[in-house]
């Protein structure tokens, strides 16, 4: 650190009342959520929400998980987001391999055609999804939004990778084609493990984006026991609003995942962040 | 003989590793975006038969009260919606990030919990903060039983005047850690021999900023601008998650997002002026909107590799 940024005290003290101000504008809505989420009754959510539980008791989160059926939300999200995560590593890396190492006649059209998934967010685009998703028979199954929210998170994805497979040297797989290996082998043994800080960011990346994901869930299910935690919360919010004591531990119980996946994996977060930050 | 076969196995295989990833794509993502162009020009509740229509699903938007009042709330809502998250992410942002530039204590503990927000669902921050403001929540006990600053407790989602900046609040409050990382990076990043130039001649602390650490916090700031506007316009999470697609109170937080999703599948059960063909115009539309946004990012973002 360079003399030019060092504070005086006068100074140090003034930034710290900014810093902390602002700390405690992101720590107290998380901070009264888990108080209150601990406390035995209702009656004490409302009559005091900021003072803490006159006896602490997980019985909100274990009323959450079965009696609301969180636990049941929990399962599909989890399904959903993982199932995510291993298509677009797996669709996005063959994709990535075969445009950057074995380019063909049309495969900077094909590329091109990925950028405009990158510029043009599905959304917009709902009128048609749904059509095609319902002509295929996949309305209202897990299947067709697996699919679907894949499908949104190829073109970053294929962004990544290609811009990643382009930075590192094709010395091996030139080595392995020498001895005669096909492109499965390659693609297995060779450039997987090559392109595994990348696809690392890519399953982060899509494994948070799968289990936020309120919007695509929302058009393409309809039967409650398919619902993400997104959805089902929503569903509990909309018939027992006052139950606040359960929505402090739902909502708890929906950030956990992905705050645990931040933390185990800070860095390539930030990278994503920065890199693939292309698109929300 | 056996090098053709091997050119023949290769090329095969090359075409079964492409075939997967182009078909996701191409089914879900693509084939909807260019339908989109067809689709416009029709007139159809998404079942039974569609009427070609022409451009007439445009002069509607723009000529026919029903839709054009609805458009014109929804850009406009949606244009200060945008203001005030971009406004309020660029001055805290870079308050924020300029002070953990310096040798500030406890630097890393602040920007871990800063990035708190971020990998959270829109959904978990809607409902969390919504508890925060309801009147009887957090947010008005502590102003109006602890502290007695207010008389009685404020309706934040319930006024039509203050609805959305609440909205923009909460989506600023879950994406600003978003701006203190781009901006702190493009602070980090001006040149020590910069500085110290800058220093031998003299320079106060402040004229140092405005010379050396502001014009290279320009590029930040048009980056942050143009994917927070990509989102903000099309993406309506807040408002359907806590106001429901009718976008109340009255309306005033209608954004284009929760326009476009009442004319494909209606606001309440009662809804009948549902039209795939109108939403295709009004996501054709939007995306006309965001693509000057959207095409510097990808631009930007080639030129990289």
């Amino acid at each position: 650190m360079h003399k030019i940024f060092s504070l005086s005290r006068k100074e140090q003290l003034a930034v710290q009342f900014i810093l902390i101000a602002w700390a405690c504008v992101v720590l107290i809505p998380l901070g009264v959520a888990v108080i209150n989420s601990f406390k035995p009754n209702l009656g004490e959510v409302y009559r005091a929400p900021l003072a803490l539980p006159s006896e602490w008791t997980w019985s909100n989160y274990a009323e959450a998980w079965v009696g609301a059926n969180f636990g049941g939300y929990f399962l599909n999200s989890a399904i959903v987001s993982l199932s995510v995560v291993v298509i677009v590593c797996f669709c996005a890396s063959t994709t990535a391999f075969v445009l950057v190492r074995m380019p063909f006649r049309g495969s900077a059209l094909l590329f091109a055609c990925f950028m405009i998934g990158v510029i043009i967010p599905i959304r917009l685009a709902l009128a048609p999804l749904f059509t095609i998703v319902k002509g295929l028979g996949l309305l209202d199954t897990l299947t067709g939004l697996i699919l679907v929210q894949s499908a949104s998170m190829m073109p970053v994805a294929v962004f990544i990778l290609t811009a990643f497979l382009k930075s590192v040297p094709s010395e091996l797989e030139d080595a392995a084609r020498m001895d005669g290996a096909l492109p499965f082998q390659i693609y297995w043994r060779v450039v997987l493990p090559l392109i595994r800080p990348a696809l690392a960011t890519v399953a982060l990346l899509s494994f948070v984006q799968a289990w936020n994901e309120y919007f695509l869930p929302l058009i393409f299910l309809q039967s409650s026991e398919l619902y993400p935690l997104t959805l089902g919360i929503a569903e509990f919010r909309a018939q027992f609003s006052v139950q606040w004591h359960l929505m402090f531990a739902g909502i708890l119980i929906m950030l956990a995942p992905t705050v645990i996946a931040f933390l185990l994996a800070s860095r390539q977060f930030i990278e994503g962040l920065t890199q693939g930050g292309v698109k929300e | 003989m056996a090098k053709m076969s091997y050119n023949r196995k290769a090329n095969l295989q090359r075409i079964a590793l492409l075939t997967p990833g182009v078909l996701l794509f191409g089914i879900f993502n693509f084939l909807p975006l260019v339908a989109l162009l067809g689709l416009s020009l029709v007139d159809w509740p998404g079942v039974g038969s569609a009427d070609f229509v022409g451009l007439e699903n445009f002069r509607k938007l723009a000529l026919e009260p029903y839709y054009r009042d609805q458009f014109v709330n929804a850009l406009v809502q949606n244009i200060w919606m945008f203001v005030l998250i971009i406004g309020s992410m660029l001055l805290l942002g870079s308050l924020l990030a300029l002070l953990l530039s310096f040798g500030t204590n406890g630097r890393g503990a602040y920007r871990a919990i800063y990035f708190l927000p971020y990998p959270l669902a829109g959904a978990a921050v809607a409902f969390l903060l919504d508890l925060m403001v309801q009147p009887r929540g957090a947010i008005n006990t502590f102003f109006v039983k602890t502290l007695g600053w207010w008389d009685a407790p404020i309706g934040f989602l319930g006024d039509t005047d203050l609805a959305l900046p609440t909205l923009a609040m909460f989506y600023a409050w879950h994406r600003m850690s978003f701006a203190i990382v781009l901006i702190l990076s493009a602070i980090v990043g001006v040149r020590v021999i910069l500085l110290e130039a800058a220093m031998l001649d003299g320079a106060s602390r402040w004229r140092m900023l405005k010379a050396v650490v502001f014009p290279v916090l320009a590029p930040a700031f048009v980056l942050i601008t143009v994917i927070v506007m990509v989102d903000v316009f099309n993406n309506a999470d807040y408002t359907l998650l806590l106001m429901g697609p009718e976008a109340g109170p009255l309306r005033s937080t209608d954004v284009l997002g929760t326009f476009l999703f009442r004319t494909s599948f209606g606001g309440s059960a009662t809804s009948v002026n549902v039209n795939f063909g109108m939403a295709a115009a009004i996501g054709l539309v939007t995306a006309i909107l965001i693509l000057p946004a959207a095409l510097f990012l990808a631009l930007k973002n080639l030129r990289k590799d």
